[in-house]
C-alpha cells in the first residue's frame, strides 16, 4: 500500500472530476478528518488516517482491501472506478439521471439508460458527461457517461441510448468476488 | 413505351429539366424523381423514372449521347428500367378483361350448370335442408357440403414419381372453409389509381411502429384479476393485429409511391386476411375498432413515454431518505406485492357472476331452513357494500355454524388432534382445493368443525332464550356470546387481568363485567392491529378482495370486540394445546357473525349478492358445495359442509392472527395452564349439560332464526354502541338463563378454582420477588470485593428494603449474611431501625461499615482515616502519576514490582518519540494532501488558491438531511431559531441611527461628472437663456478656484509663479473668464439675428474641456521655474493673458458662436489683443511695484508654511 504517483493521482482525479467536479476537493479536504487514497494491489483506496494507521499492521499480501475502493487502475494505467464509490460520487454528483421505475431493473442489470427509461435529467449536461443514475425515488443507482446532451434527450426516440453504463449497484451481487 | 432510369441527378433537377432534357430523343410521358435522404433529412442520392416513347435506334442514341455525361454536378447513369409495375398491373387487367369477353362459353356453361342444379333444387349453390354428403341428384360430382353449400367434389391428380393417381377430395368431408364463389367479388377491384397507398407519416405510435420503430418492451402486467385476465388476451388478439395498418388510410390514401399488391374486394389486402383469419376477426368495424383501441392506448402510452421526461437544475435536490414514497405515484418499485399492497383499487365487480348463481340457489334451500332469511334484498352498487356482502356471504355461512356444531359434537365426539395442530399452517392451502375432492375433504371438514365445540354453553343459552323471547336473533346472541367467548389471547392478557376476571366469575353477572373490561381494552387492540394488517397483505398478495373483505372484517371486529375470554374455556373441554388452537380458531370464526350483523343491519342484502361475495373468494368450494348439498339432502349435513369451509376462509383470510394468538398464548401459558386445568373441570360439567340440551338445541336453531332476524334487521343498526347496547340487553335477558344453566356446583367449582389460583399467583409473585432479591444480592456482592479491599462485604442499607432484606437473607442467601456491612446508611432512617442495625452489626463481628451513620462515635475517628484515604498521594499526582499509578495496578500491591518513577522517565521520552512520529506523519498526511488539492487544482484547471480546509469543507459539507435534527444544545443549531426580540431591538436602537446616517448628507465624489445629453438641441440651445449661463459660469469659476487654492496649497514651493498668475488673472478685467474653461459655440449666428429659432431649438451647454487643457498648461509648467526666469513668465502670462482675452471676451458680448460673422465683435477686438494696451515702459514699471508686492506676499506664505510643517513635524 503506497500513496498515489503524481500521476496516478492525475489520472484519478481527472476521471473523478468527469463526476463530481472540483467536489473532489471535499474528498482530499475534509473537515471531519485527514482522507488519503492509497494504491493497494492496483486499487485505489480512499480512508481516514485511522484505518490507514490500523492498515499498517496487516501485511501486504495479506491485505485485501481497506476503507473504500474508488477503482483500479488498468493496465494500460487508466482508472476505473468501481461502483463501490458511487456512496462518494452520489452526494457530490453534479449531473444527475433518473431513471424511470421500468427501467430500474434494466439498468441494474447492466443495461444503458435508453430513452425511454430515462425519467429526468440534469439540465446542461453535455454530451460524455458522467452522470450519476438514480431511481425516482432518488435512491442512487450506479453511474455512467450521457450519451447525449440533454437537449438531444428530449428530441432522440425512446430505443436510444442515453447514459451509457458503467457501473450499478446490480455488480455487489453480480460482480461480488471482484469488488474489494 | 420505355421505362428509363435516370441515376445520379443532382437534387436540384425538376422534373421539367429531365422532361426538356429526355424530350430530345422522344415523347417523354412521366417523369418520376425520387430523393433518398439520410435520417437528418438530407438528401444524399437523387434518381429518377422517365417513361418515354421512344424508338430503340433514338434510345441508343441516347444512350451514347447522355449516359455517364455530367449534367448539373452529377454524372447520369441511364439504364432501362422495369416498366411500373402499375402500368403491367393495369396491363394484366385490360387482358384479363378481354379474355373474359373472349370465353363467354365458360360463363354458358356456368349457367347451364346453375339452371341443372337448380332443377334439382339448388338455389346458387345451396341446399336448404340437406343432409351434409347427399349428393345432388343429377350431378354425378355435386355434393351438399356443409352448411348445406353445394359443391364440387374434385379429383386431384397427384404426381408421385413416376405414377399418377387421382385423388378425390369430398368437400362434405371436409372443411367449410371454401369463399363463396361470386363473381361480382372479382369485378369490384379497385382501379389501378387507387392501389398504392403511403404510410402516412407522423409521430402517432402506429404510423411508428408501422415504420419499424417500436417502444420500448414493457414486462407483461400482473393479472390482477379475471378482467384483467380478459384484458391481456384482447392485448394479444391486439398483438396480433398491430402488423396491419388501419383500414381507413388504405381507402384514403391516394396511389403513390409504396404499393404492398392487390387491394382484395374486402378492402383487405391478402396478408392481412390471413391475420384476420387467425384471430378470428371477420369485419371491418372490428379491426377498425380494435385498431382505434390499439391506438388510444398506445397513444397514452407514447404520451406516458415522451412526457415524463423532465430536465432539472444543477441545484435539484434529492431527497435523501431512500424509501420512495407510497403515494408517489409515478413510482412503483420492483416489489410487486408492495405495489399490491400500496395500490389496491378494489375491484370486486371483477369478479365473474357465473358462480352466483348455483351458489344463490344453495343458499336459498338452505335459506328457507335457517336464519339466511335474515338478509333480505337491496340492491346496492357500492364498492363498500359489494364488499360488506362479500362478507355477508361469508358470514352467511358463518351463521350456519351454530346449528352445525351439535350435530358435529354428535357424530364426531373426538376427532383427531394432529389435524388440528397442522391445520395452522395448512389453512390457506385448504382453502382453495377444498371442494376438489369431496370425501376426502369431508372428513377434514370434520376434524376442523369438532373446534365448535366450544360453542355448545353459548348454543344452549341460545336455544333457552329463543324459546323464551322471539324478539331478539339469535344470531346476534350468538355473536355475543361469541364476542364474550373468544379472543383470549389476542388482547395480550396478563395473568393479573385474567385473574380478576376469574375472581368476577363467581357472580351471576360475571360475564356482563368481563365485556365491560374486554371493551376498555378494544382500544388496544385497534391500535395494534393496522400494523399485522400489512404484514397480511404481503403474505397473501393473491387473493386481494378476499383480503378487503377480511380487512374490514378485521376492522369490525375491533369495533365489536367485546369478546370475552373466558367463556370458551369453561366450555372446552379438551387439552389445553387443543385449547389454545381453538382458541385461535374462535378468534377467525367470531367475528364473521359479527360482520354479519353488520351488514345485516346495515342494508338488508339478497342472498344472491352475499353469495357472490362469497363466491369470489372461492369459487370453487362454493360449487362443490352445491354438489354436496345435492348429494346430501339433509340440511344439517349441508350445515356441516359450509362451516367448515366458513372455518378455512376464515382462517386462511387472517393467517397473522393464529400466530398472534399462539405467541400471546404461549407467553401467557405458565399462568394460564393451570387455570384452564381448572376450567375444563368446569367445563366437563358444563358439557354434560350442554350435551343433554344439545338434542333440541339445533331444532330450535333452526325454527327461531327467522323471525328473529327479521326483528334484527329491522331494529339494529350500524352504530357499535347501539350494538353493544343491545349486547348488554342480551346479557341482562341471559343472566337468568345462565343462572338456571350454571348450576350451584359449578359455582363452587368455580371458587375453589378462584382459590387456587389465587395461591398459585401469590406464590408466582413471591417467587419473582425472591428472584429479584437473589439478582440484588449477587451484584452486591460483586461490588462488596473491588471496593473494600479486605475482603469486607458491604450491605447497602436503606430503610425501605431493611425489612425484606433482612427476611431474603433468612430465606436464600444466608452465606451472605454473615460478612455483610452497610455501605451507605441514612442518617435520616429512624432510630430503631438503627438500632436494630446496629446491633445487627454488633452481632457479626466482622462486618463493619464504610461509611457510618452521623451518631456513630466509634466511627468518627474512622472517618479521618477514611477521609485520608481518597487523598491523592504525592507520587501520584500529575499526569506522570497516572501512570505511574497505571502501572502499579497492572502489577498489583505485590512489593517486589513495585514501579518507581524510575520507570517513568523513559515513558516520556516514549512518548515524545510517538508524538514526533505522530507529528511527522500528520505533516506526510498534511503534504499529501496539499500535493493532491495542487494536481486537483491543475487537473480543474482553476486556480483556487488552497483555502484552510476547515471553513471550505464546512461550506459544503455532506448532510444527511433527513438525519437533521434541531438540538437545542448545539450552537450551530441556533441558526434555526426564529428570532424576533432581536429584530424589536433593533428596530429601537437601530432606527435612530440609521435616521441620523440618512439625514447626513451624503458624501460627494470629487470626480466630476460629465453630462453628455443625447438631445443635440439641448446641447447647443443654451445660449439664449442668459440667466442660466451666467449662473453656469459663476459656478465654474466657483470651481475654479476651489481647485486653485487646493494647488495652491499642494504646490506652495512653486506658488510664486501661480500667485502673481492669480493676482494677475483677478486684476484682469476678463481673468474669470480665462480661467474659466468653458467653451462655447454654435453653428447658427448671434441671438441678434435670429433670436427666436435659437431660444426655441437650441441651447448651449458649456462643455467644461478635461483640467489639463492647454489654457492651465502655463502654469503647470512654470512649477519649476523659479524667480530668475521673470522675462520669460512674463512672456508667457502675456501670452496668456492675451489668448484669455481672446476667448474670454466674447463672453460678455455674448459673442459664443463658433463663426464669425460681419458684424462680430471679435474681428475688431481680437486685432487689439496683438497690439499693448499701454507702453512698455508703463507696463513694466507697473510690474515692478506688483512685483514687489508679489514678492512679500509670496515669502509670508512661505514663511507661514515652513511654520505649518515644522509644527507638524514635531506633533
Amino acid at each position: 500500500m503506497r500513496p498515489l504517483t503524481e500521476e496516478e493521482t492525475k489520472t484519478m482525479f481527472e476521471k473523478l472530476s468527469k463526476y463530481i467536479g472540483e467536489n473532489i476537493k471535499l474528498l482530499v479536504d475534509r473537515p471531519d478528518g485527514t482522507y488519503c487514497f492509497r494504491l493497494h494491489n492496483d486499487r485505489v483506496y480512499y480512508m481516514s488516517e485511522k484505518i490507514l494507521k490500523l492498515a499498517t499492521n496487516i501485511s501486504r499480501d495479506k491485505l485485501m482491501s481497506v476503507g473504500t475502493c474508488f477503482g483500479k487502475f488498468t493496465k494500460t494505467k487508466k482508472f476505473r472506478l468501481h461502483i463501490t464509490a458511487l456512496d462518494f460520487l452520489a452526494p457530490y454528483a453534479k449531473f444527475k439521471v433518473w431513471v424511470k421505475p421500468g427501467a430500474e431493473q434494466s439498468f441494474l442489470y447492466g443495461n444503458h439508460v435508453l430513452k425511454s427509461g430515462l425519467g429526468r435529467i440534469t439540465e446542461n449536461t453535455m454530451q460524455y458527461q458522467g452522470v450519476v443514475v438514480y431511481s425516482m425515488a432518488d435512491v442512487p443507482l450506479g453511474f455512467g457517461v450521457a450519451a447525449k446532451t440533454t437537449q438531444e434527450c428530449r428530441r432522440v426516440d425512446p430505443m436510444s441510448i442515453v447514459v451509457f453504463h458503467q457501473a450499478d449497484v446490480g455488480e455487489f451481487i453480480r460482480n461480488e468476488d471482484a469488488l474489494t | 413505351m420505355r421505362r428509363l432510369y435516370v441515376g445520379g441527378l443532382s437534387h436540384t433537377v425538376t422534373q421539367k429539366d429531365l422532361k426538356d432534357r429526355f424530350g430530345k430523343f422522344g415523347d417523354v410521358e412521366d417523369v418520376e424523381l425520387r430523393t433518398r435522404k439520410d435520417d437528418q433529412g438530407v438528401p444524399y442520392k437523387t434518381f429518377g423514372y422517365i417513361n418515354i416513347n421512344i424508338s430503340d435506334a433514338d434510345l441508343k442514341k441516347c444512350l451514347t449521347v447522355l449516359n455517364k455525361s455530367k449534367w448539373k454536378g452529377g454524372t447520369l447513369q441511364i439504364e432501362t428500367a422495369k416498366e411500373s409495375f402499375l402500368h403491367r398491373l393495369a396491363e394484366e387487367r385490360q387482358a384479363a378483361a378481354e379474355q373474359l369477353l373472349q370465353q363467354p362459353a365458360a360463363d354458358d356453361q356456368k349457367q347451364k350448370l346453375l339452371d341443372s342444379l337448380s332443377k334439382a333444387g339448388v338455389d346458387k349453390f345451396n341446399m336448404k335442408a340437406a343432409v351434409p354428403g347427399t349428393e345432388i341428384p343429377g350431378h354425378k360430382d355435386w355434393v351438399v357440403s356443409k352448411f348445406g353449400r353445394v359443391l364440387p367434389v374434385l379429383q386431384l391428380r397427384c404426381q408421385k414419381g413416376s405414377r399418377a393417381r387421382t385423388l378425390k377430395y369430398d368437400p362434405s368431408k371436409y372443411c367449410h372453409n371454401i369463399r363463396r364463389l361470386d363473381r361480382q367479388d372479382v369485378d369490384g377491384s379497385t382501379p389501378v389509381a387507387q392501389l398504392t397507398w403511403q404510410v402516412q407519416g407522423g409521430d402517432d405510435d402506429i404510423s411508428k411502429k408501422r415504420r419499424g420503430e417500436f417502444p420500448p418492451y414493457e414486462p407483461p402486467r400482473r393479472k390482477k384479476s379475471r378482467a384483467d385476465v380478459v384484458d391481456s388476451h384482447d392485448a394479444a388478439g391486439r398483438t396480433r393485429l398491430r402488423s396491419e395498418p388501419p383500414v381507413n388510410s388504405v381507402h384514403r390514401t391516394e396511389a403513390h409511391q409504396l404499393t404492398n399488391g392487390f387491394q382484395t374486394p374486402t378492402g383487405r389486402r391478402p396478408a392481412q386476411r390471413t391475420w384476420t383469419r387467425d384471430s378470428d376477426i371477420d369485419s371491418d368495424e372490428e379491426i377498425r375498432r380494435m385498431v382505434a383501441t390499439q391506438q388510444t392506448s398506445h397513444d397514452a402510452l407514447q404520451q406516458g413515454a415522451e412526457d415524463i421526461l423532465e430536465v432539472v437544475g444543477h441545484d435539484y435536490l434529492v431527497k435523501s431518505g431512500h424509501k420512495g414514497d407510497k403515494d408517489d405515484d409515478d413510482y412503483d418499485s420492483a416489489d410487486t406485492d408492495e405495489i399490491f399492497a400500496s395500490r389496491k383499487p378494489p375491484q370486486p365487480q371483477d369478479k365473474p357472476p357465473q358462480p352466483t348463481t348455483g351458489n344463490g340457489t344453495d343458499r336459498k334451500r338452505k335459506k328457507t331452513s335457517k336464519a339466511g332469511e335474515e338478509e333480505e334484498d337491496s340492491s346496492t352498487d357500492d364498492e363498500e357494500r359489494l364488499t360488506s356482502k362479500q362478507q355477508r356471504g361469508n358470514s352467511a355461512k358463518q351463521k350456519q355454524k351454530p346449528s352445525v356444531v351439535p350435530v358435529t359434537k354428535l357424530r364426531l365426539p373426538e376427532s383427531d388432534s394432529d389435524e388440528e395442530e397442522d391445520e395452522d399452517e395448512d389453512e390457506d392451502e385448504e382453502s382453495e382445493p377444498a371442494g376438489s375432492c369431496s370425501d376426502s375433504d369431508y372428513e377434514a371438514m370434520f376434524s376442523n368443525v369438532t373446534h365448535l365445540e366450544i360453542s355448545l354453553a353459548d348454543l344452549q343459552k341460545l336455544a333457552e332464550d329463543a324459546e323464551q323471547t322471539c324478539e331478539t336473533p339469535p344470531p346476534r346472541i350468538l355473536s355475543a356470546e361469541r364476542e364474550t367467548s373468544a379472543r383470549p389471547p389476542k388482547k395480550g392478557t396478563t395473568p393479573e387481568e385474567i385473574l380478576a376476571a376469574i375472581m368476577q366469575d363467581d357472580s351471576s353477572d360475571d360475564e356482563r363485567d368481563k365485556k365491560k373490561k374486554k371493551k376498555k381494552r378494544k382500544g388496544v387492540t385497534s391500535t395494534l392491529l393496522p400494523a399485522f394488517l400489512g404484514t397480511k397483505e404481503l403474505n397473501e398478495e393473491s387473493d386481494e378482495k378476499r383480503q378487503k373483505g377480511d380487512e374490514d372484517e378485521v376492522k369490525e371486529e375491533k369495533l365489536n370486540s367485546g369478546a370475552a375470554q373466558m367463556n370458551h374455556r369453561e366450555a372446552d373441554g379438551k387439552t389445553s394445546e387443543e385449547e389454545e388452537e381453538e382458541d385461535e380458531e374462535d378468534e377467525e370464526d367470531i367475528p364473521e357473525p359479527k360482520a354479519l350483523k353488520m351488514s345485516s343491519s346495515k342494508t338488508p342484502v339478497k342472498p344472491e349478492i352475499g353469495a357472490t361475495g362469497s363466491s369470489s373468494s372461492s369459487d370453487d368450494e362454493e360449487e362443490d358445495e352445491e354438489d354436496k348439498a345435492v348429494q346430501l339432502e339433509e340440511e344439517e349435513v349441508v350445515k356441516n359442509t359450509t362451516v367448515p369451509k366458513v372455518l378455512k376462509m376464515s382462517s386462511s383470510k387472517a393467517p397473522v392472527n393464529p400466530e398472534n394468538a399462539g405467541t400471546s398464548s404461549s407467553t401467557d401459558d405458565d399462568e394460564d395452564e393451570d387455570e384452564e386445568e381448572e376450567e375444563e373441570e368446569e367445563d366437563e360439567g358444563e358439557d354434560k349439560e350442554g350435551l343433554s340440551k344439545i338434542i333440541t338445541a339445533p331444532k330450535v336453531l333452526e325454527t327461531s332464526p327467522p323471525e328473529k332476524a327479521e326483528t334484527d334487521s329491522s331494529s339494529s343498526s350500524d352504530d357499535d354502541d347501539e350494538e353493544e347496547e343491545e349486547e348488554h340487553e342480551k346479557e341482562e335477558e341471559h343472566r337468568p338463563v345462565r343462572v338456571v344453566l350454571a348450576a350451584e356446583e359449578e359455582e363452587e367449582r368455580q371458587r375453589k378454582a378462584n382459590l387456587r389460583r389465587l395461591a398459585a399467583v401469590q406464590q408466582k409473585q413471591k417467587e419473582a420477588e425472591e428472584h429479584k432479591k437473589l439478582i440484588q444480592g449477587a451484584l452486591s456482592n460483586l461490588d462488596a470485593p473491588a471496593a473494600a479491599a479486605g475482603g469486607k462485604h458491604i450491605v447497602f442499607g436503606s430503610d425501605d428494603e431493611d425489612g425484606d432484606e433482612e427476611e431474603k437473607q433468612q430465606q436464600s442467601v444466608s452465606e451472605l449474611t454473615a460478612s455483610r456491612k452497610s455501605l451507605f446508611q441514612d442518617g435520616q432512617s429512624e432510630d430503631e431501625d438503627e438500632a436494630a442495625a446496629a446491633n445487627q452489626e454488633k452481632g457479626k463481628p466482622s462486618g463493619h461499615r464504610l461509611f457510618g451513620g452521623s451518631e456513630d462515635e466509634e466511627d468518627e475517628g474512622d472517618e479521618e482515616e477514611d477521609e485520608r484515604r481518597f487523598d491523592i498521594r504525592p507520587q501520584f499526582e500529575g499526569r506522570a502519576g497516572q501512570k505511574l499509578m497505571e502501572l502499579q495496578s497492572r502489577f498489583g500491591t505485590d512489593e517486589r514490582f513495585r514501579m518507581d518513577s524510575r520507570f517513568l522517565e523513559e515513558d516520556e521520552d516514549e512518548d515524545s518519540e510517538t508524538k514526533k512520529s505522530l507529528v511527522e506523519e500528520d505533516g506526510a498526511l498534511e503534504e499529501e494532501r496539499k500535493r493532491n488539492l495542487s494536481i486537483l487544482h491543475s487537473v480543474l484547471g482553476v486556480t483556487e488558491q488552497t483555502s484552510s480546509s476547515k471553513t471550505a469543507g464546512k461550506a459544503k459539507k455532506f448532510r444527511d438531511v433527513s438525519a437533521l435534527h434541531y438540538d437545542p444544545s448545539r450552537e450551530e443549531h441556533a441558526a434555526f431559531e426564529t428570532k424576533t426580540d432581536e429584530a424589536k431591538k433593533e428596530s429601537k436602537a437601530s432606527r435612530r441611527k440609521k435616521k441620523e446616517e440618512a439625514q447626513q448628507l451624503p458624501e460627494v465624489s470629487k470626480e466630476i461628472y460629465y453630462d453628455v445629453s443625447g438631445d443635440l438641441k439641448a446641447v447647443f440651445g443654451q445660449t439664449k437663456d442668459g440667466g442660466a449661463e451666467g449662473e453656469e459660469t459663476t459656478n465654474w469659476d466657483q470651481e475654479e478656484e476651489e481647485e486653485e487654492e487646493e494647488e495652491e496649497e499642494e504646490e506652495e514651493q512653486n506658488q510664486e509663479e501661480t500667485t502673481p498668475l492669480s493676482s494677475l488673472i483677478s486684476a484682469d478685467p476678463n481673468a474669470e473668464k480665462q480661467d474659466s474653461s468653458g467653451f462655447k459655440f454654435s453653428f447658427f449666428g448671434d441671438d441678434t439675428e435670429t433670436p427666436t429659432a435659437e431660444t426655441a431649438e437650441y441651447k448651449v451647454e458649456l462643455i467644461q474641456a478635461p483640467k489639463v487643457s492647454w489654457q492651465q498648461d502655463p502654469r503647470l509648467d512654470d512649477s519649476s521655474s523659479e524667480e530668475e526666469d521673470e522675462d520669460q513668465q512674463e512672456e508667457e502670462e502675456e501670452h496668456s493673458s492675451s489668448i484669455a482675452k481672446t476667448t474670454t471676451e466674447e463672453t460678455p458680448s455674448k459673442t459664443d458662436l463658433f463663426f464669425f460673422h460681419p458684424n462680430d465683435s471679435r474681428l475688431t477686438e481680437g486685432p487689439r489683443l496683438f497690439c499693448r494696451p499701454a507702453q512698455l515702459e508703463e507696463q513694466r514699471e507697473q510690474w515692478e511695484e506688483r512685483r514687489t508686492e508679489l514678492r512679500q506676499e509670496y515669502r509670508k506664505k512661505h514663511k507661514d508654511a515652513r511654520r505649518k510643517l515644522t509644527s507638524s513635524l514635531r506633533s
